[in-house]
């Protein structure tokens, strides 16, 4: 689980724990949890659970075992958010988690805990370098080439998995 | 990271004191990032004898990213004490995006082994965030900083290492005068408000001008308010069960000695600190 659930409150906490229960028995999240969902998150919680329809989580990881989530918003736009605290370099977290103080966290790092919570994440691997490339940039349209070339190389074993060489594989 | 400022202040602290009382220094608080806010001199100095406390008392590995080039020492240091200087790693990168890249790669194995550092210290973050949305920029730094310290105490754990757990510092000059509580917000306090976001312990430093600090002489009386939610998790803690927690600012008294020559914006401390603990 994510080690940043230290940053929610406890409502939230028990929300997520209580979606992850019920999402393992009935692989669905009933409608008195999406409720409370919806209740406490505001109008990004439905915003999460399209992406999450989507599949837009990847939790990437580097030989050193460092880990980092990407999210693909609805425009395409690739978002690198930390494992261990919130942090979204989107405008939505800007504005109005740190601007305003209105909200815990936006729709892309929802999508995380929603995503981790019904263990339907992606997973990819980068090298350390490119690791460090993207935890140090913000939002930046090559993100969305970094994150394609990281799915071929994943789902192409007879690539090194640790090349970003955008060939074709 | 209160722990390894406790020490600071214990190791320094004046033998002719007026109160010493070192039961009062406070609690060590869980919280492994603390923030430093004041006087950018004092602040500095501070950071300096965190770094080298850290590496000698502790045997921490140490990196220490600034801006400015550190051209003089803190003249208290005891002569052996600049003997552990090769266990702190200076960085200056210029901009933010160099501090970005620096402490994102602190996770690859040239930084990490044989073994990684134990203590990241930032200098003067406000240095560092003058661009336009600097708000998000600060969010961005101080989350990386956490999220690294995170990843590399994970890495100290599974090496047994008693140098666990990494540990973030960093100052910050605020325009608020820390004296004027509840005042008109500035222009870098929506940057104070985030950095608040990420880092569990605030110290805010505000030097006392009053007459007995003036009488003092050489000596300069500083007032260290502790805050943020590190210090009341501890203060919670201790409370009774059925009490409820409440928010609590500490403040420490720091009595320093300073040395009349200031070279290369660094204040020289003859640093002698006392402490006194008022919990209010």
């Amino acid at each position: 689980m994510l080690k940043m659930r230290q940053f929610l409150p406890a409502v939230a906490e028990q929300l997520f724990r209580d979606i992850q229960k019920s999402y393992q028995e009935t692989s669905q999240i009933p409608d008195d949890l999406l409720i409370p969902l919806k209740f406490v998150f505001g109008p990004c919680a439905l915003q999460a659970l399209d992406l999450v329809d989507r599949h837009s989580v990847t939790c990437l990881s580097s030989p050193s075992g460092r880990k980092a989530f990407q999210v693909m918003g609805g425009s395409g736009c690739l978002y690198t958010c930390f494992v261990s605290c919130h942090y979204c370099p989107c405008p939505a977290f800007a504005y109005t988690v740190l601007c305003r103080n209105e909200g815990l966290l936006c729709k892309h790092i929802l999508a995380i805990y929603l995503c981790q919570a019904m263990g339907v994440t992606q997973q990819a691997s980068v090298s350390d370098q490119q690791m460090s490339l993207l935890l140090s940039e913000t939002a930046a349209p090559w993100h969305r080439n970094v994150w394609c070339c990281v799915q071929q190389v994943d789902q192409c074993p007879q690539v090194h998995r640790n090349s970003m060489d955008p060939t074709p594989c | 990271m209160a722990d390894i400022l406790t020490l600071v202040f214990r190791t320094f602290m004046s033998q002719t004191g007026l109160q010493k009382d070192l039961s009062a220094a406070p609690p060590p608080p869980t919280a492994r990032s603390a923030l430093l806010v004041g006087e950018p001199n004092i602040s500095r100095s501070v950071l300096l004898l965190a770094a080298v406390t850290a590496a000698s008392e502790a045997g921490m590995r140490v990196i220490f990213f600034s801006q400015t080039q550190i051209q003089s020492l803190p003249a208290s240091l005891p002569i052996f004490f600049f003997l552990l200087l090769k266990k702190i790693r200076f960085s200056y990168p210029r901009t933010v995006e160099e501090l970005l890249q620096q402490v994102a790669s602190l996770h690859e194995p040239t930084n990490t082994s044989p073994t990684p550092p134990s203590l990241i210290i930032v200098d003067r973050l406000e240095s560092f965030l003058r661009a336009p949305g600097e708000q998000s920029c600060a969010a961005h730094l101080c989350a990386l900083l956490c999220d690294t310290a995170a990843f590399l105490t994970h890495i100290l754990g599974q090496q047994s290492s008693s140098a666990a757990p990494c540990r973030v510092l960093a100052s910050f000059q605020s325009e608020v005068d820390p004296g004027q509580r509840g005042g008109e917000a500035s222009a870098t306090q929506p940057v104070l408000d985030v950095l608040d976001r990420y880092f569990l312990v605030r110290y805010t430093l505000d030097r006392d001008t009053g007459y007995e600090a003036t009488a003092a002489g050489l000596q300069e009386i500083w007032h260290i308010y502790l805050s943020g939610s590190g210090v009341t998790e501890v203060s919670g803690a201790k409370d009774c069960e059925d009490t409820p927690a409440v928010a609590q600012d500490r403040s420490l008294d720091v009595l320093l000695e300073l040395d009349p020559s200031i070279k290369g914006g660094t204040q020289s401390l003859k640093s002698k600190f006392l402490l006194s603990q008022k919990v209010f």
